[in-house]
């Protein structure tokens, strides 16, 4: 290799400047050299070139591999879940190629349940695809089973999947991958996540506390309340402008018990005789009383930003979206279907409704909601999730039309899959806007048609000319998405 | 026959035909079909009011469809075979049928007829005074060319990156010029070189040395034994008649297609199969070159044996071939190879010692695996040994996840110390790279 090198040197200088000479060269080459050399018939670019190709050779011949006995490669532990099937590589293949998230993941949750694992020569593609799709990564950690874990040490671009323990990526990572770590902590325990950022509370910087703090609204509960007040007195502003919005969440914490006290002094009802005192009415009463400046502190604004709301109203109105919608039943000692209808007969009191609705969606009551939504007055789309599943299809059929894709926006994110008459009818109105519902629309909510809509796609043709191939062409992608679902199930359930 | 999935898929011409392919393996879109040991036949639902007929040579793979497509294969022949792979029991051993009979009978006439054509006489005399004069033409750009390299390694090599286009193109012409394209070729190999990568220098003398070789060789050629004539002639660009090279007998052997590498030249596709004789042991390369859209006229899928017999090129290291016919396709069975990389070494030596012109050559070697040396990934012989993977690898996670850190049969080219792995044995099942 040295004799090459020279070779090499003298190149890169020219034969005008440089000759090669015979101890330049290995022993092997010395004889060659000198015979090129005695030949007066060449010039010195020719004895250069020929000794050259004469060293090339050479070097091609005599060539031996590295010997490296240090260099070695730990072997992948043996796997204990069984590999998926030929028709199921295959699905996984065509759906790969699709680039079809939503069907790879229910591909993957299949191959998941089944306790099966993908072939190696998959993985790699699987770990491309993982580094962006952080939401299906633990189930391609999964599916990859112990040779994924294995092959993830070599690539630092997959260290999405790590094989440390929670805790260590809460002391050592950083802090996007301690949010998430935190937030994973606190869905599955939330004391625990409490501890490890009480622990070290002390020690993070204005920015990481608020960012941590805001996994806390995963189950926030009384329990959080105590240690929530104490963090009232932080110095930085943005800490504890999440501490209040954490603290206006629980229902026993003291900013949220104060607003009660308002209201209930503010929100009354009050009976008044009618029809010169032939009888009697209940009607509601709405006037701020009791009300602490100090409140002002807890992020309530003073004016009112709407010409509808009187600056008092405003402040009713700001302090209704932070208490329980059950305190109502308890104050008025009545159902929730009655106090909407006070509320509803007073022209004042009907402007509060939507402070409502924030409540009731912020408290998560479906029992609320559900009144909300069965008095076709104080319909909102909105409250909708909140309900069970089969009365989330009942309401959305009934209001359909006039909230179509606001109740396909939320029926999307729904996990079990849609009734055939939902499906029919969500489908009607699709199929008449192929741009708004492009491909991107079909494929995320493929786990949710039923496998016989397929049947019926042609009967959803438009009546405008110009959209009917858009619905054609589009009918066809939905025939070869919901087939590659179909094939997935029965893939994984071949015996 | 033999073909998997993805040796199918293989032949698609574009991911379209291979999605579209797939849509039509499904039983439903198939009127009928049928196959008998030569053809596989059927006739597929379209937007027309007759169905497409689709008929595929399982012998020697081939596909004719009665479609509008200019495809090929198209998305129905694609289909067919998919379906016959996926569900080959919803084909029914039948009577072939007229239509298919009618081409099955045609292709083998054509056959016939290839072998059978007689050469019209040649004018001896002209041809000896075109090759005289063209030998002329070769010889003074070879002049031309010896110049140039000289004065490259008189003035040093420190300045060759800076070098503009027209001193590289301008000798290149001048090689179309002495109609010794091959000599072009090499040139335009130079100037391939990555003068930012570190070692470019090396890379440079290697390619000058074997330009500068080749041509100092082609002037003493009278001197040499016919083989590295022909191999001198052939780089330097003359070409071989291949009809008159077909009618030689050649090798038959159940060839195992080890891979394919297909690169774009100008305006042309340049097909590389490499190919294994399982019971002569010969490696051979089948070169093939088509124009865009233009059909490729032969068809080797990766990872099958095809039985074949091949004629190869006169070589003092005989590699490249001709396909001259092609029977059947086999089973996967077991390969020899090299253990390791000592016996390639003393191979490449060998190979070397007849040719000193050969550049990358496949290889089969058992118990590689790949490790990681200084930042680069190797392949690494039970001896410890290793040698690089080449930059132009870029499956390297495919085959570090198949290995999962176990010795593999791999086939590879490549030469010295640099390889390219092309596909590897696992569980049984060759699995292309």
């Amino acid at each position: 290799m040295e004799s090459w090198n020279n070779i090499i040197n003298t190149a890169l200088l020219g034969t005008d400047k440089k000759q090669l000479s015979n101890i330049e060269l290995s022993a092997d080459l010395n004889n060659v050299f000198e015979q090129i050399n005695r030949n007066d018939s060449l010039d010195k670019e020719d004895k250069f070139l020929q000794v050259t190709a004469v060293a090339f050779n050479y070097r091609q011949s005599g060539l031996t591999a590295l010997l490296q006995e240090s260099i070695t490669i730990k072997e992948t532990e043996p796997e204990t879940k069984t590999y998926c099937n030929t028709n199921a590589l295959h699905v996984l293949k065509d759906i790969l190629e699709q680039q079809n998230i939503p069907l790879l993941k229910f591909w993957l949750q299949h191959c998941d349940a089944q306790q099966q694992i993908v072939p190696p020569e998959i993985i790699p593609a699987l770990f491309d695809i993982a580094v962006a799709q952080k939401r299906i990564q633990q189930l391609i950690t999964s599916c990859c089973g112990k040779r994924g874990e294995w092959l993830k040490g070599f690539n630092t671009n997959w260290n999405f999947f790590t094989g440390e323990n929670d805790e260590d990526v809460w002391q050592n990572g950083t802090t996007d991958q301690r949010k998430i770590v935190l937030g994973k902590t606190r869905a599955a325990d939330a004391i625990k996540a409490r501890e490890w950022l009480q622990q070290t509370w002390q020690t993070e910087n204005a920015n990481t506390k608020a960012e941590l703090l805001k996994m806390f609204e995963v189950n926030l509960s009384s329990d959080d309340v105590t240690w929530l007040e104490s963090l009232q007195e932080e110095k930085s502003q943005k800490v504890k402008d999440v501490v209040f919005d954490l603290l206006k969440q629980i229902p026993d914490s003291s900013i949220v018990l104060n607003y009660w006290q308002v209201l209930q002094q503010s929100v009354v009802l009050k009976k008044e005789k009618a029809l010169l005192g032939m009888i009697s009415k209940t009607s509601l009463h709405v006037q701020l009383s009791g009300f602490d400046a100090a409140l002002f502190k807890t992020g309530i604004e003073k004016l009112s930003n709407t010409k509808d709301f009187s600056d008092d109203e405003f402040i009713i109105y700001q302090l209704m979206q932070f208490v329980l919608p059950h305190n109502w039943e308890l104050h008025f000692n009545n159902t929730p279907q009655q106090i909407i209808e006070y509320f509803i007969k007073d022209k004042t009191a009907k402007k509060f409704l939507p402070a409502f609705v924030n409540a009731i969606i912020r408290f998560k009551n479906s029992k609320w909601a559900l009144a909300f939504v069965e008095n076709h007055q104080t319909f909102n789309s909105s409250l909708i999730p909140l309900l069970q599943e089969k009365e989330q299809e009942k309401f959305s059929l009934q209001y359909f039309e006039s909230n179509a894709d606001h109740l396909i926006q939320i029926a999307v994110k729904r996990t079990t899959q849609w009734s055939f008459e939902f499906v029919n009818t969500v489908f009607r109105h699709t199929a008449k806007n192929t741009y708004q519902y492009n491909k991107i629309f079909y494929s995320e909510a493929i786990h949710l048609f039923p496998h016989a809509i397929v049947a019926e796609l042609e009967k959803f043709t438009p009546q405008e000319q110009y959209i009917q191939s858009s619905w054609s062409n589009m009918s066809e992608y939905i025939m070869k998405l919901v087939s590659l679902k179909l094939q997935t199930i029965q893939a994984f359930n071949l015996k | 026959m033999t073909l998997s999935e993805d040796q199918i898929l293989a032949l698609a011409p574009d991911d379209a035909s291979k999605k579209s392919g797939k849509d039509l393996a499904n039983p439903s879109k198939w009127v009928s079909k049928g196959i008998n040991e030569l053809a596989l036949w059927g006739e597929c639902q379209g937007s027309g009011s007759k169905p497409y007929q689709t008929q595929v040579d399982i012998i020697n793979i081939a596909f004719k469809c009665s479609c509008p497509s200019r495809k090929f294969p198209c998305k129905h022949g694609l289909g067919l075979l998919l379906l016959h792979v996926r569900q080959p029991q919803t084909f029914t051993r039948a009577e072939i049928p007229a239509w298919v009979a009618e081409w099955i009978n045609k292709r083998s006439e054509k056959e016939e007829q290839k072998t059978e054509k007689k050469d019209k006489p040649v004018d001896e005399a002209a041809q000896a005074k075109r090759q005289q004069a063209r030998e002329q033409k070769v010889n003074n750009g070879i002049d031309e060319l010896l110049v140039w390299i000289k004065d490259i390694i008189r003035n040093g090599i420190l300045n060759i990156p800076e070098k503009s286009a027209a001193f590289w193109d301008g000798m290149q012409k001048r090689m179309i010029d002495a109609q010794a394209p091959g000599l072009a070729g090499m040139i335009k190999e130079l100037t391939d070189i990555n003068f930012y990568k570190e070692g470019w220098q090396s890379k440079f003398i290697d390619q000058l040395a074997r330009i500068y070789l080749l041509v100092t060789a082609y002037k003493n050629i009278s001197t040499l034994n016919e083989d590295l004539q022909a191999d001198i002639k052939n780089l330097i660009g003359f070409t071989q008649n291949q009809d008159e090279l077909k009618s030689k007998d050649g090798i038959k052997d159940d060839w195992f297609v080890l891979g394919k590498q297909s690169t774009q030249e100008d305006q042309l596709t340049v097909e590389r199969n490499w190919l294994y004789g399982i019971n002569t042991k010969k490696y051979a390369l089948v070169l093939q070159f088509y124009v865009r859209n233009q059909l490729p006229t032969i068809t080797l899928t990766p990872g099958i044996i095809t039985s074949a017999e091949l004629v190869f090129f006169p070589s003092a290291s005989p590699l490249r071939a001709l396909l001259k016919q092609q029977f059947n396709s086999k089973e996967i069975t077991n390969v020899d190879g090299f253990q390791n990389w000592n016996e390639v070494a003393l191979e490449e030596t060998r190979l070397n010692q007849s040719n000193p012109f050969i550049n990358k050559y496949p290889f089969i070697v058992h118990r590689l695996k790949p490790v990681q040396y200084n930042n680069q990934w190797c392949l690494q012989d039970d001896e410890k040994r290793l040698m690089h993977i080449t930059d132009v690898f870029t499956n390297i996670w495919k085959l570090l996840s198949i290995s999962g850190g176990k010795a593999l049969s791999i086939s590879i080219t490549g030469k010295e110390n640099y390889y390219t792995p092309l596909g590897v044995w696992h569980n049984g099942e060759y699995k292309l790279l």
